[in-house]
């Protein structure tokens, strides 16, 4: 029986897991609890939390495929256009509720991927993937679960393929082989809400060939496996999650995080492998789970509403609102932030069925869309900046404000108007800080530019998915140079 | 008199959504309950949607009339047309 959880009810079973978690070279004791990881639970909690909201659920739920229950669309396979469409407009939401990564698109984008992938390979090989795949799918939305799709291996000397690097663990690959399984080491990196996860699916990070057989693996494994280990990376400012519940941490409720996840020698049971040397399918498996984790950059949308929102209040709070270039300034924001959201609809819109019953996006309009996000929400936070002046980053802290000795002249000098309260202005000034140069900026900027591939990973998607030959023989044709039946 | 409702997801709402839904059960105050959309007793249903694509299914919804509201002007139109139901009713 389904059970759709609630934030406790995750938490909860957050608190179930053994997780091997470091941080600043200690392991961490209370992994839910920790001050620095904590926001970024609460942001996967709101994604329960927000699905039992009558004003939410039409988007954060949706019914099973396979058993006809109600599901978080987190865990949901999409069956039509319109399910691409809504999770399109569930990342906007979750981001303009948050304001941060809300890590549980990355999971899904697995699963999607594994069910086109895992269906075409039994085509091929005869294999059972497909059937052990539908079985774990319907064990992770029967249990509402995060999974972490787990794709980017450190990849060592970029000029090397897999096989050829000094160190074989610089990626993910198979150690042994096993009558009821297989031993796999390695690491995946930059791994977003991977210790907020119940589970963790391994993908390929590249095209592998014939000699990389060992390399050609997926699988899925409960995160608490014996020989995993969490490195969690460090994000700008994240130590001001040590000083309480201050102001100056930006924003007081959301967050993300990163982590390195290490494999030392770990076993596979043969039910949670989806694929095993099949190297000829990791293109496939690849590319579509980056055409998926493009649409998911629907997210940064909703990251740059609220961006929005706060330079337009600091504007107000700075009495600059009404002037013409912060007037034009805004509506770029808008603009920019907007054009986003044409892309990420777009390529939902434009989906298509594949051949077991799953849709995928229109492949090079979900490139362009994540190619127009490595840019535009940099220009959208120079805006606001721009926007917020520079007291953005020359503000004193709240315990300044707050000091006995100094907290009169902070409030007296960086007061802008009698009814608006210092600290209100100082708040505002402190999310606009969060979003493009703290915690939150590792989201909204550079996971922007290299989540889901880097910006030239995308330009060489999107060279080969345009039609060029079409381009050009209606341009010959125009311009006389070819003769056509079709022009009058 | 019992009124089904229905939020679309909310992912670009051009107003305040459950702010006017609640303002108006305020306004017409004691006989007009909101409840869910698949309570049987409820008239019909009132589907509040952010903005005019109105994406939730109807086909999803049990059938019986179905009120679409999309902006505040639709949320005015239907308060008053609650109102004039209620008024009847008394």
């Amino acid at each position: 029986m389904s059970k759709l959880m609630n934030a406790k009810q995750y938490e909860d079973s957050l608190r179930k897991l053994n997780l091997k978690v470091y941080q600043f070279g200690r392991r961490v004791a209370n992994v839910v609890d920790d001050p620095i990881i904590r926001p970024s639970m609460n942001a996967v909690a709101a994604t329960y939390e927000f699905a039992h909201k009558p004003e939410y659920e039409d988007i954060l739920t949706t019914t099973s495929h396979l058993t006809g229950r109600k599901i978080n669309r987190f865990t949901h396979i999409h069956q039509s256009t319109d399910d691409l469409v809504k999770k399109s407009k569930m990342g906007r939401l979750m981001g303009s509720l948050t304001a941060c990564c809300f890590q549980r698109c990355v999971g899904m984008d697995a699963m999607n991927a594994l069910s086109i992938t895992t269906y075409a390979i039994d085509e091929k090989h005869g294999t059972e993937y497909y059937k052990r795949f539908l079985k774990y799918l319907e064990f992770v939305q029967d249990n509402d679960l995060v999974c972490d799709g787990a794709m980017t291996d450190p990849k060592g000397d970029r000029g090397l393929g897999p096989k050829k690097q000094f160190d074989p663990d610089l990626f993910m690959h198979v150690v042994e082989e096993r009558p009821d399984g297989i031993v796999v080491s390695g690491a995946k990196a930059h791994q977003t809400g991977a210790v907020n996860s119940h589970e963790i699916i391994i993908m390929p990070t590249i095209t592998m060939r014939e000699e990389d057989r060992d390399y050609a693996v997926s699988f899925a494994l409960p995160a608490d496996a014996e020989g995993i280990t969490y490195i969690m990376g460090r994000q700008s400012c994240d130590t001001r999650k040590l000083e309480g519940m201050s102001f100056d941490r930006g924003n007081m409720f959301y967050g993300g995080h990163e982590a390195l996840v290490v494999f030392d020698k770990v076993f596979v049971p043969w039910e949670r492998v989806f694929m095993f040397r099949e190297y000829d399918f990791t293109t496939m498996l690849v590319e579509n789970f980056a055409a998926y984790h493009r649409q998911s950059y629907a997210c940064k949308v909703g990251v740059g509403d609220v961006l929005i929102g706060a330079t337009q209040t600091v504007a107000e709070y700075n009495g600059a609102e009404k002037a013409s270039h912060v007037k034009d300034k805004i509506i770029e924001m808008n603009h920019l932030n907007e054009t986003l959201f044409c892309g990420c609809i777009a390529c939902a819109a434009e989906g298509h069925r594949e051949p077991c019953g799953t849709y995928q996006n229109d492949l090079l309009l979900a490139n362009v869309h994540k190619q127009n996000i490595t840019r535009f929400p940099y220009e959208i936070a120079r805006l606001a900046q721009d926007i917020a002046g520079g007291l953005v980053v020359t503000c004193p802290s709240e315990a300044d404000l707050k000091s006995p000795e100094v907290g009169a002249y902070v409030d007296k000098y960086f007061k802008t108007k009698a009814d608006i309260p210092t600290e209100h202005r100082m708040r505002i000034l402190r999310l606009i800080e969060n979003i493009t140069m703290g915690t939150a900026a590792v989201g909204y900027l550079t996971e922007s530019m290299h989540g889901a591939g880097s910006p030239q990973a995308q330009r060489i998607m999107i060279a080969r998915l345009v039609n060029m030959k079409q381009k050009q023989k209606v341009a010959k044709e125009l311009c006389g140079i070819d003769k056509s039946d079709n022009l009058t | 008199m019992k009124v089904g409702l229905k939020y679309c997801g909310g992912c670009r709402p051009g107003y305040d959504r459950t702010a006017a839904m609640k303002d108006i059960i305020e306004e017409l105050g004691e006989g007009f309950e909101v409840t869910g959309a698949d309570d049987e007793e409820s008239e019909l249903i009132a589907v509040v949607t952010g903005c005019r694509t109105a994406c939730v299914d109807p086909g999803a919804l049990p059938g019986k009339p179905l009120r679409f509201i999309s902006s505040l002007e639709d949320m005015q139109r239907f308060k008053e047309d609650m109102r004039k139901r209620l008024n009847e009713e008394r």
